[in-house]
Order: structure tokens, then sequence, then C-alpha cells
């Protein structure tokens, strides 16, 4: 049994009146892709920026291949190799797409970074002097995914990057996270409400209902479907 | 003409390198240093200390960027680190440090006022008009200071980080950079440049332990009205230093040094980016 | 004041013994320190008599600085150039025309004028819509500065650098001025005690907490901000204009920032919002001060700056607050746990549905909206929006994540979001209007995630949501709060009722809503929008919400637009669907249309159940 690659441990995390989230346990192996299922205000975005260190956690623990990172401050925690896919303000807008993706690497040259992203995103490497805020919505998000796979992170955390995109990009994203994992063996938790799209491209899920977990399994299960979408509606 | 352009030329030097050390601090953690002020009589003095032990004028530059930088370090690590989460403290807090700090200079060296020489004397013959050596030699030291921050901030990896933390220091975190570390550097920076600055402007007038706060007050204004841009700040130099010029030439000395406050304060109503760019 | 019939009859003896409860203490203490007043200088040398006056009329404006940055926010540096104004208004006056009641009365006036000239444009400049606080700030930084550099420019005029000083004025003896200092202080600190613990002070404090949500509850804040800053300037000009006609010398320095930043620090050692701190704390300083200025003056600055800086960053709340949690921790189990008083719970008094003013139905529908579109530079998120809804309808905005929807709420609450288009709510054009305007058209807006008073009680966020219809009294707290049926049955209904005083920021996350749902339902708006009011709500939360919302429609008559995720939550209450897609209307029809719509199913790549993605 390996160590997983990321391991979250009991972890319960509030403000002074409110537990946001409670007991929440689950791990990820390499070179799998976990779906983290919830709506509006259940906790996951809430979840992502524990584990990034953005947010205190008053109990439990989060282990990074074994090691602890529970105390470590955000920017430690993004060197030990986690790349974090926020929802909003995640690019640097007036930047160009060569400084946003060279400002994630510490620890290669930046050629060999650019290196690391010509299979999956070749029409990047083509705009490298553009500024990162002209380009779509889609673009810039694949740019984030590319800003990660440049500097090696082993396990991305994606928050709702479905979200505002149209089918069809969706798509793209869903294979390029799919060969990513495959080729490069990442980890990724991602982060959604758009259960198609998650069940998609996840092995295993979970939903976060109130800050708990109330239902995993595999997402290629038959029922898995039917089980989920049942935490989506009233 | 020629003597009155050389005047706005100079002018807006003087008023760049007294103001980019705050506009550094200003850009990273969106505070106003009131202390700024303070570090700057406080160069001022060092300047005056290597007079009087008869020291090459010059050679108070590095000391006082050095008392400024320690300076820096010291207030950044005690007073400005805790208040993070509270800006507003953050600015009162500087305000009374600059006022222990004025207070220790007149324990220190009394009330009166004093004096120090030129590093560089005499006239120089531009277009017919003598003017100052000391003044023109300003001009090149804002330049070069100009020049050297933006190489700085473009071409080292600190500078990557520092800009990145201008422009948003929570997505700079989650990418790797320790925004602690840039915060305390470019206090300790902006300190030291402030104390430089106010080592080169001793020679134009004289010293006293309250000689910082004007220049606080128009450093400011002109830090608002820049933004967190280098470029903006020269622009807002030249154009609201050159106004004080004219006001005080044409008006009153008295209402010239009202130029600048009062004509940044209607431009960011007008419109509040300032000079920056949308 | 209305005075609705029946329960208010009934209170009316016992809300009037409230306010005799209130402000009789206040008095005890007021007359007490008249007392004190009046026998000090009999106890004390001449010296101190003469500093201590001085001392008393600094905190006075003291108090303003409290009154204007402790309770409403707004940091001050500068209400030493309203103090200066009153000052150099009798030092010009008598040392130009002489001394006499005639002079005395146009110096007084004209000192009040100068003062109120000055605040209303630093009030201009300072407090509008989206104005940062560091420039506010910062403006009143400035405007000391302009008055010193003014003054030194008078020439012989206003006295330059020295000032004016031997002018005749009134004369009293030294006990008398003390006596007149000790009088107006005491007075002024009495008032400002009662306003800031009446209703109109709890005002101040919301704006203070979140001047977003006022805004959006029809309070006027810029000109409210305008208003108590113009009050203070009176205070101050009045203050200084005593001040020259005791001290007889006024000099640039008044107006300077120096005097105006020693205030704020005085403000910080005592405590703010407290009054009494900064109060003790200027005249224990500037008494202390006079004391050593032979002795030790840069030492005794040295100290006072630094005792600053060590309260900004370990105390800040104050040195008066902290000594009195100390005294209290002391004491509490001398004293035993405090008694509930039942005497002080609020009452609801459910305005008759006749009553409720709301906003005048204009011509039309009660809202419509014509190609109303928004882009940030190149970047549209709406596009061609032209919808119309009219009373008795509940409309639900659907559409995938970024569709635009909560922009499209912003627009119709705020009119200065958009970028273009025309939106009409009850047949009045909002035009550009901000949001304290629209509300009194009649709208009313739910934010996404609970947007309340978090330190205010219940009953208070209630009061501060019916302060633009129910003018809170200055002087007295009211335990009365009329609310229309809709608020009041939403109360009762989520069980809100029994939490009246609890602070607003230990409910649950369900309450909260429910919350900020009644205080928007209190502004008896015609038209109300809800940014996902269900978002993690519980079933039976929901539930409640759902018929309370169907209620709206039927019962009260309103226009609601609602903003949802849950598309089954939609199909029980709504009317109406307009399906948003990329900032453009998809579909606009009944509900069943839009669930049957193939269009619509395949922007939602559902899986497998009709619910889809939230």
């Amino acid at each position: 049994m390996t160590t997983p690659v990321l391991r979250v441990k009991s972890l319960d995390s509030g403000y002074a009146e409110a537990t946001v989230l409670h007991a929440v346990d689950f791990e990820l192996q390499q070179g799998e892709i976990f779906g983290l299922l919830g709506k509006n205000g259940m906790g996951k975005s809430t979840l992502l920026k524990c584990i990034m260190g953005f947010l205190p956690k008053t109990a439990g623990q989060v282990e990074l291949d074994g090691l602890d990172i529970s105390g470590l401050p955000p920017h430690l925690i993004a060197r030990a190799g986690i790349g974090y896919v926020a929802q909003e303000k995640a690019l640097f807008q007036d930047l160009t797409v060569e400084e946003n993706i060279r400002i994630g690497v510490r620890d290669r040259p930046i050629g060999v970074a650019l290196g690391e992203i010509e299979a999956s995103f070749p029409f990047l490497l083509k705009r490298l002097g553009q500024r990162a805020g002209t380009l779509s919505g889609g673009e810039q998000k694949m740019l984030l995914i590319a800003r990660s796979v440049a500097n090696g992170s082993r396990l991305l955390l994606i928050d709702e990057i479905s979200e505002g995109l149209q089918p069809t990009m969706i798509e793209r994203v869903a294979s390029i996270l799919i060969n990513l994992v495959e080729q490069k063996k990442t980890a990724v938790l991602l982060v959604e409400q758009n259960i198609a799209f998650a069940t998609q491209v996840a092995v295993r899920y979970a939903v976060l209902e109130r800050g708990e977990i109330v239902s995993r399994g595999y997402a290629n299960d038959p029922s898995a479907a039917g089980n989920i979408a049942g935490y989506f509606s009233v | 003409m020629v003597a009155q352009l050389l005047d706005v030329v100079s002018t807006a030097a003087i008023l760049y390198a007294v103001a980019a050390g705050l506009l550094l601090v200003f850009g990273v953690m969106k505070i106003i240093n009131f202390a700024h002020g303070a570090l700057l009589t406080v160069g001022s003095y060092a300047a005056v200390v290597a007079g009087q032990y008869g020291l090459n004028p010059w050679l108070a530059l590095p000391v006082a960027a050095a008392v400024g930088a320690l300076l820096g370090i010291v207030i950044e690590y005690f007073v400005v680190r805790p208040l993070y989460a509270r800006p507003l403290d953050a600015i009162l807090a500087t305000w009374g440090l600059g006022i222990v700090i004025g207070q220790l200079l007149t324990i220190s060296f009394g009330r009166g006022v004093h004096f120090s020489e030129p590093p560089l004397r005499g006239v120089v013959d531009i277009l017919a008009v003598d003017y100052s050596r000391y003044r023109l030699a300003l001009i090149g030291v804002a330049v070069v200071i100009g020049v050297g921050i933006s190489a700085l901030l473009s071409r080292t990896r600190l500078g990557l980080d520092t800009r990145a933390v201008i422009m948003n220091e929570d997505l700079a975190r989650g990418i790797g950079i320790n925004s602690g570390r840039v915060r305390f550097i470019t206090f300790a920076v902006g300190s030291s440049l402030a104390a430089a600055a106010g080592m080169l402007i001793t020679p134009l007038s004289s010293v006293d332990p309250n000689m910082g706060t004007p220049w606080l007050v128009n450093a400011f204004m002109l830090v608002l009205v820049s933004g967190s841009s280098l470029v903006s700040l020269a622009i807002a130099c030249v154009v609201l230093g050159g106004a004080q010029v004219l006001v005080s030439s044409y008006v009153s000395p008295i209402l010239g040094g009202l130029t600048i406050a009062v004509l940044a304060a209607i431009i960011l109503r007008v419109r509040p980016q300032g000079f920056a760019h949308a | 004041m209305l005075e609705p019939p029946g329960s208010e009859a009934m209170l009316s003896g016992s809300a009037l013994q409230q306010t005799r409860g209130r402000l009789l203490p206040v008095l005890a203490v007021l007359l007490t320190c008249l007392a004190v007043v009046g026998i000090a200088p009999y106890l004390l040398d001449t010296y101190s008599v003469n500093v201590l006056t001085r001392s008393l009329l600094y905190a006075c404006v003291a108090l303003t600085v409290d009154m204007l940055w402790g309770y409403m926010g707004i940091l001050t540096f500068g209400q030493s150039a309203f103090f200066a104004a009153g000052a150099y208004s009798a030092g010009l006056f008598f040392t130009h025309s002489g001394f006499g009641p005639g002079t005395a009365l146009a110096a007084l006036a004209m000192g009040i004028l100068a003062a109120i000239a000055m605040a209303v444009i630093v009030g201009w400049l300072a407090f509008w819509h989206g104005v940062s606080e560091l420039y506010a700030s910062v403006i009143t930084l400035v405007l000391p500065i302009v008055c010193t550099q003014l003054l030194y420019s008078g020439g012989a005029f206003t006295g330059s650098s020295s000032g004016l000083s031997g002018f005749e004025s009134i004369d009293l003896s030294v006990e008398a001025w003390f006596w007149t200092a000790g009088t107006l202080l005491a007075t002024l600190t009495a008032a400002a005690w009662v306003f800031v613990s009446s209703d109109a002070g709890q005002v101040l404090v919301a704006i203070r907490e979140n001047e977003q949500r006022c805004q959006y509850l029809g309070l006027d804040t810029p000109r409210l901000k305008i208003l108590l800053f113009v009050a203070c300037a009176v205070v101050c000009a009045i203050t200084g204009y005593v001040f020259a006609c005791y001290s007889m010398v006024v000099s640039p320095e008044l107006a300077g920032f120096v005097f105006g930043t020693e205030l704020v620090i005085y403000t910080v050692l005592g405590g703010r919002a407290t009054l009494i701190g900064p109060v003790l704390a200027t005249i224990a300083v500037d008494y202390e001060s006079a004391q050593l200025s032979g002795d030790y003056p840069f030492v005794w600055k040295l100290i006072l700056g630094s005792v600053f800086v060590v309260v900004i960053v370990a105390f800040p709340r104050g040195l008066l607050p902290f000594v009195g949690d100390l005294l209290r921790r002391a004491t509490a189990a001398w004293r035993g746990s405090p008694r509930a008083s039942t005497a002080d719970l609020p009452i609801i008094d459910v305005l008759d549905p006749a009553e409720a003013i709301g906003t005048s139905a204009g011509s039309g529908a009660a809202l419509r909206l014509e190609g109303v579109a928004k882009h940030f530079g190149s970047l549209k998120v709406l596009d061609g929006i032209t919808l119309t809804a009219g009373a008795g309808e509940l409309v639900s905005l659907v559409g995938p994540n970024g569709a635009g929807k909560t922009t499209l709420m912003r627009c119709i609450a705020d009119g200065l979001e958009r970028s273009s288009g025309r939106i009409e709510v009850n047949g009045h054009d909002i035009g550009r209007s901000p949001p304290e305007f629209c509300v009194r058209l009649g709208v009313g807006r739910k934010f996404q995630t609970a947007n309340v008073f978090n330190t205010l009680t219940v009953a208070e966020c209630l009061r501060i949501a019916r302060a633009r219809l129910d003018r809170p009294s200055v002087f007295s707290r009211s335990r009365l709060i009329r609310l229309p049926p809709a608020a009041y049955r939403t109360l009762v209904a989520t069980g809100l009722d029994q939490k009246l005083d609890s602070p607003a920021g230990i409910l649950s996350h369900g309450l909260k809503q429910a919350l900020e749902l009644t205080m928007v339902l209190a502004l008896e708006a015609r038209v109300i929008l809800l940014d996902e009011p269900t978002a993690g709500l519980t079933k039976e939360e929901r539930a409640v919400i759902g018929s309370i919302l169907k209620d709206l429609v039927k019962v009260d008559g309103l226009c609601v637009l609602l903003v949802e995720h849950d598309l089954d939550f939609v199909r029980q209450i709504s009317s109406r669907v307009v399906v948003l897609h990329q900032g453009k209307i998809l579909l606009d029809g009944s509900v069943d249309e839009v669930v049957e719509s193939h269009l619509v199913k395949s922007i939602y790549s559902g899986a497998g159940h009709q619910a889809g993605p939230t």
C-alpha cells in the first residue's frame, strides 16, 4: 500500500461561531482524480483553503506524501508540490503568459518548465508574450493548469474550473486532465458543482454537505449518478 | 525660462527621490509609512554628523542608507507586522514612531537648526544660465534611483516576487512566494531610501528635528496619486512639482507649499486612480 | 412621528418611563460633574486652574474626534482646523473691530459659518461612494495644513506666525472661565452620551460596521456622515471661540495637524468609542504636559509617543476599556451573574397593511429592464437584457455559474452599476441612482452571503432596517419595532422572534439568511431581489423559506426576483423562470416550458437527473 499523495485526517475548521468543516477524512493516491462535490456554501472552497494553509484548522491533520503539512504557511505548502487553482483571481491579469508561468517556477529553468507543458498546451507556447488578462475564459483556465504542470506540482487542487465554460471547452479540460494524470501521474483534487464533468474524469468521489462528507464512492459505479444527484435537490 | 525649467525638473527629481521609498512600501504593504518623514530626518542628521567628523559628504550616503535600513527592519518587525490586519492602525502607529524618533533626535542634537555643506559646490553654465551643480546632480540621482528600482523589479527573482505581491498577495503566496519576506525586505529598502533621500536634500536647506514632516505630506500625496507605479510617480512629480514651482514663483511661496497637497486631493476626487492606468 | 393606534398608546406610559429611566442617571452624573467643576477652583492653585481650563476645552474637541472616529468610523486629523476657525474668528474680530456685544456675536457667527463651510468642502471631498478610508483620512490631514499655511500667509491681518494677541474680550475671573469650560465639557459629554445611546447613535455604529448594508437599507450614508461632520465642526468652532475669549491669544498652531493628531492620540489612549476615555486622557495628558513643560518636555513627548505606539499594537481598544475589563473581571465573582432584565426586551408592533407606507406604485410594471448591459473592458457580463415583471410574480433567475445573475441583481439595486440600458422600478426610472435611492423607489436586495450587522442584536438590526421609515430618536432608545406583516410573518416562521436579543454574528447560517430577509422585508419594498436565499439551508429551513416567498407574492402582492441553483425549489415556488446564459436571456417562460426545454438541458450537462448540476 503506497503512501497516498494527500491524506486529510478528521479535519475541522471554522470561525468563532460556526464550524464550516467537520471531521473531513479522505485520501488521494498518485495518478488519481478525486471529485469533491457539493453545492454553494457547503465548504468545498474552505477545504481547499485549509489544505493550502490560508485558513486555520481547529482539529485534524493534512499530510502530503506522508509529511504533515498542517501548520505550514501557504508558500511552503505550494513549494512542497501542491498547485492551487483558485476559483477567482487566480492569474496575474497584467503579466504575460510566460511571466505567469515563470512566477510559479522556482526550482528549474524556465526552458525546462515550458518543455513540460509543450505537449498538452501547444497554443500557450505561441502566446507567451500576451497579457494573461486578454486570453479568453477557457484559455485562462488552461493557463492555470499549465502553470502548475510547468512547476512540477504533484498534486493539483482545482476549484470549480468548469464554471462559466462552454461544454466544448469543458471537454477539452477533461481530456487534458485525464492525459496529465496518465502521463505524469499527477494527483488531482477536483472540486465541482458540475456533476457530469466531475464523474466523467474522476475515479472516486465524495459529496460534501454542510461541511461534512455525506457520501463517497467510485464514479463509474452505476448507482453513483443517482446517489449524487440526491444531494443536489430538495 | 531655462532656470524655471531646470527648477521644475530638479524639484521633480528631488520629490521623486523622497517619495520612491514610500511608494514601494505602499505598493507592497498597502499602508502609508508615516515614519517616512522621521526616517528622512535621520538621514539628514547622518549627513550633519558626517560633516562634523570631517568625512567626505558622499560617504554619508551609505551610512544614512544603512541606518535607515536598520531602523526599517526594527519598525517592520515590532510595529508593522503585528498590525498586518489593521492598516489604518498601522498608519497611526508609524506616526507615533515618527514622533518617538523625532524626540530622540531632539534629545541627541537639540532643537536648533544645523546645516551641512553640499558635496558638490558651485554652479554650472547651462544655456547661458548659472545653475546649482548640486541640484543638477540630484536629477541624475533621481534617474539612477528610478532606473535602479525598475531594474530590480523587472529583472530579479525578488523583483518578480515583489511585483506579484503588489498585484495580489494571496495569489502570490499560493504559488510559493514568501510574502512575509517580501514585505520585510521592501520595508527595509523603503526606509533605507528614505534616509538616503534625507541625506541628499540636507544641503538644500537646513536640518532640524521636524524637517521631515512637510516632505512626508507631499510624499504621501504623490504616492496616493500614483497608485503603485513608478512611472506614474515620475509623471506626478513632474506635473505637481512643476505646479508647485510655478505657484511659488508667481503667487506666493507659502501657497506654493500647498500646491501639491491640494492638487493631489482634487485629482483623486475626480479620478480615484490618479495618474495610474485604469 | 406616526402614532399607530392601539398598542403604542398602551405602551407610551412604559416607553416614557424607559426614557426617563435612561436620562435620569445621566442627569445625576452631569450634576455631580458640575458640582466638582464648581468646587475645583477653590481647591487648586491658580496655575493649575488656568491649565485645566485649557485642557477642558481641548477635551471638548477630543470628544468630537471620538464621535466621528470611534462611533462612525471616520478617522479625522483635522478637528483642530474647526477649533481654529472659532478661535481666529474671535481674534480677528476683536483685534480689528474692537470688542463689544455686537462684534462678540458676529465673531461667534462667523466662526461657526467658517467651520460649516470647511466641513462641507471636506465632506464633499471625503464622503462619497466608493471612497477609501485612507483617502478620507488624508483629506482631514490636508485641511489643517492648508489652514495653517493660509494663516501664515495672512500678513498683519492674521498675525502670520506670531498670531494675534492682546485683544480685548469677555472679562471673567479665572474661576468663571474654569466654570465655563467645565460646564461646556460636561454638557457636551452628557449630550454626546445620550446621543450615542439612542437609536440614532445605533445608526452611526451600523454605518461604521457595514456601510454597504446601510446603503442597501436606504440610508444615505454620505449625507449622514457630512451631517455629523458639520455638527462636530460647529462644536469645535464654539469651543475655539470660548478658548480665544479666555486666552486672548490665537496662533497658527491651533489650526495645525500636530494639534489635530494629538487629539487622535488622546482618543486612542483613552479608548475609542467610550467618550469618557478620550475626555479623561486629554485632560490628564494636557495637564501633565503643562506641568512638565519646564522640566522634561522632550522626554515627556518621547514617553507619550512610545505609550501611544504600544497601546495601538497591544491594547487596540485603548487603556480605559482595558482597565474596565480588568475591573470587571476582578469584581465578577463579587457581583455575581447579571440578571437578564425582561424589562428591556424589544416589542414588535405589526403594522396594518394599510399603514405600510412603502413606495407609491408608479404607473407600469413593478420591474422593467430594457437593453441592460454591463461590461468590464472587453468582457461582456450582461448583454441586451430586456424583461418585465409585475406585482404578484415570483420570477426565478437560473443559469450556470458565471451567467451574470448576481451582476443583474446588482444592476437593478444600484443605478451606478450597469454600463447601458434602462431600468424602471414601480414605474420610476432608476437612472444613475446609488443604492440608497433605489431603495426609496422600492427595491430591496438580499445578498448572496448573509449581509447583516454582526455586532448588533437581531432587534437592533431590524431597527436599523426600519431607520429610513421610522425616524430614530436622537435622545432615546425605543423598545418598539414596527414591522410590516410580511416581515413579521418571516420573523415568526423562522423562529427569529425568540432570538431578538442575540447578536447577529452568532446566529446559525440559516438564521442569518432569515434575518437578512426580514430586514429587507422591513423596508416595505415592492420589488424584492433575493440572491440564492436557500444556499446552505436545511431541508426544513428551505421549506419554510419557500412558503414565505409564496406568501409574499400571493398575500402581499410583491414582485420577487430570485436567483437560484436548486431547480426543484424553483419549480415548486416560481410562476416564471428566466434562464440566463453567458450574459444573455436564453429563455423566459413558465416553469414547465423552461424545464422541458432541450436548450436548457443542453447548457446544463445534466447527469441523468432533471435537477441538473447546481
